[in-house]
């Protein structure tokens, strides 16, 4: 009953009817230039992007459970920073060059396990989006806290070293990701391989039935869904995303410590979504880039007021804009494009 | 026997400490339904604001009081700007006190900066009582939580402003049809919740140390007192619900270290919510 007040507040959108309409011409077209530019820049740019990117991946993470399923998580760092000490445990037991895939292997499944196993307890009992975001906010303490206590294993405040990659293919020879052009063109199809992954599924049968839960939970069981089931699925997609972005992230800055499961660092995640656009895949995906990159670049200028702006930003999207940037793009494109289908609503 | 007394006390006065904290928390979440995550924000704005109080030349006391109406204006000031047009969506002001935080945690920083900064209490010493002796400050905030909370209980069910307040939660469009003004109703009682959580934070600030971020370690620990105890149970669910989480801290803690300890509180805090999610007041 009370979650009939949630869906009132979710803009109606149509879930995407293909796979080729709405942002993936746009996403195409953006990764293809991302593919170019070590071409045209090198040094700073080359390094860096990659870790926007994996932020990037993370708020893609939680753009699946918010956009699709209607459901907040302030917990998704927490997948992230145990996906990252899961690739430096694992690449610590020294299994060599093949090893490497079974790294990448635990880093996402540590992060689909745990929210798996928490989503399985909490949505099968029907917990309302309310309180799950404060469970999930716990959750992120709880995390914090792990693995600050846990420091024989963790490091504690002190972090853990996490080694770049090295990938094995067997006998045809390995590949190392010391450079950072090797690294980056391994990062960059990943990102986007997961994007266009999580895109066909959200306009696939399974996106369609999580709108349907977002949009009205009580008439989905009526026609025989189990909404549990669909939001467990959802959430464990989503920590194993978040996992995987959190383990090659820990891989690509050397680092992995407990403030990256901490709670500030999970509600940034919530921001970066928020701004990027929350109803689409790629607002999601380029919020967290973006706003990630700008926060990096502006904090070293205006610390304070940088994250005071971005705090009322935050305020002014969920007022007034409620699809974010990627919002904003579709009523452009849909003033400069007359020829698409007229009543679209925006919040 | 030492021990056992000893634990008692620290219980009870850890309850009561939580209690206050998690107050303004109850008052806004159980009576206007409005998901408060910038409570710690407000914690922490009363704990600076009392702290400027002192350093302005004003005594410990008048600060406190000063820090909780501050406080209670900032609230009245969100809630006629942004939160009174979102009662009936309670997600979007649970994201949007959220940016409360965001915003207030900054201009917390900007003002005051980041460095620690401390409160001297009025009462340093303790109170011995032959086999135990108490820490005087706590046991006067304990006591005055106590005081608040039944005075605040009263209030509640004994005046005609309490009923109006009943009337408005238990029937919104009913009350209005009445003739009440559930506009004004609704802004009192957030600006009464914001009161009291600059208090409380006022009132905290001496047995810690101050920084931008201190509420947040009551931020998700009054949600559980809240939750645990009942929703909306504001006088039975608040005790209950601070003796639970702070006893059960204590008592963990006992055993363990003070980090664990609260993860483990946390921990057994959301199994409740799962199988019992109205609280363990609210019982229907």
């Amino acid at each position: 009953m009370s979650d009939a007040a949630v869906k009132q507040n979710t803009v109606f959108v149509r879930p995407a009817s293909s796979f080729w309409g709405g942002e993936t011409p746009v996403a195409v077209v953006v990764f293809l230039g991302l593919a170019l530019l070590p071409l045209f820049a090198g040094g700073y740019p080359v390094y860096i992007l990659p870790q926007y990117l994996l932020f990037g991946l993370l708020a893609l993470s939680l753009g699946l459970l918010w956009g699709f399923a209607g459901i907040v998580s302030f917990g998704q760092a927490a997948f992230f920073a145990f996906g990252g000490y899961a690739m430096g445990l694992v690449l610590q037991a020294g299994l060599g060059p093949e090893g490497t895939w079974l790294a990448i292997a635990v880093a996402t499944l540590v992060g689909g396990l745990l929210a798996g196993i928490s989503g399985y307890f909490l949505f099968s009992a029907g917990v309302r989006a309310t309180y799950f975001v404060l469970i999930t906010l716990a959750l992120s303490i709880i995390a914090e806290q792990v693995a600050v206590s846990q420091s024989q294993i963790t490091g504690g405040w002190n972090g853990m070293f996490v080694d770049r990659l090295s990938l094995g293919f067997g006998p045809l020879g390995e590949v190392a990701l010391y450079q950072d052009v090797a690294a980056y063109y391994f990062v960059l199809p990943v990102v986007a391989a997961v994007y266009f992954a999580a895109r066909a599924l959200t306009v696939a049968r399974f996106g369609k039935i999580l709108v349907g839960i977002r949009e009205n939970e009580d008439r989905m069981e009526a026609l025989g869904y189990q909404p549990w089931v669909y939001k467990t699925v959802a959430f464990s997609l989503s920590g194993a995303i978040a996992g995987l972005a959190g383990g090659l992230y820990a891989s690509h800055s050397n680092f992995v410590s407990p403030s990256l499961a901490g709670v500030l660092f999970s509600t940034e995640v919530v921001v970066w979504v928020a701004l990027g656009g929350r109803l689409s895949l790629f607002g999601a995906l380029a919020g967290g880039v973006l706003v990630s990159a700008l926060s990096n670049y502006l904090s070293s200028i205006a610390p304070q007021y940088w994250q005071l702006i971005v705090g009322l930003v935050f305020i002014c999207v969920i007022v007034f804009f409620k699809q974010g940037l990627a919002g904003l793009f579709a009523d452009l494109a849909a003033h400069m494009l007359p020829r698409r289908p007229g009543g679209q609503r925006h919040g | 026997m030492q021990t056992v007394v000893s634990v008692l006390f620290d219980v009870t006065l850890i309850t009561m400490v939580l209690a206050l904290a998690a107050f303004g928390l109850a008052i806004i979440y159980g009576l206007v339904g409005v998901i408060n995550l910038g409570h710690g924000a407000m914690l922490t704005l009363g704990a600076y604001f009392t702290w400027a109080g002192i350093d302005a030349g004003l005594p410990f006391f008048i600060a406190v009081g000063v820090a909780g109406v501050g406080v209670g204006i900032v609230g009245i000031a969100f809630e006629h700007l942004v939160i009174r047009h979102f009662y009936d969506r309670p997600f979007d002001t649970l994201l949007l006190t959220w940016g409360f935080f965001l915003v207030s945690t900054e201009v917390v920083k900007i003002v005051f900066g980041t460095s620690f900064r401390n409160v001297t209490g009025p009462f340093p010493g303790a109170i011995d009582i032959g086999i135990y002796s108490l820490p005087a400050y706590r046991t006067f905030v304990a006591a005055l939580s106590a005081a608040i909370i039944i005075a605040t209980a009263l209030v509640f069910f004994k005046t005609s402003l309490g009923i109006r307040i009943r009337a408005l939660i238990q029937n919104r469009e009913m009350a209005s049809l009445l003739g009440l003004n559930i506009a004004a109703t609704y802004k009192l009682v957030f600006a009464f919740g914001a009161f009291m959580a600059g208090l409380a934070g006022g009132l905290i600030a001496p047995m810690l140390s101050i920084d931008p971020y201190i509420g947040n370690v009551y931020l998700v620990r009054s949600f559980f007192v809240v939750i645990v105890g009942g929703v909306g149970q504001l006088l039975a669910g608040t005790l209950l619900g601070s003796f639970f989480i702070g006893g059960a801290e204590t008592i963990i803690a006992l055993f363990s270290s003070q980090v664990v300890a609260q993860a483990a509180v946390f921990f057994i805090a959301i199994v409740i919510l799962r199988f019992r999610p109205l609280g363990l007041v609210g019982g229907r």
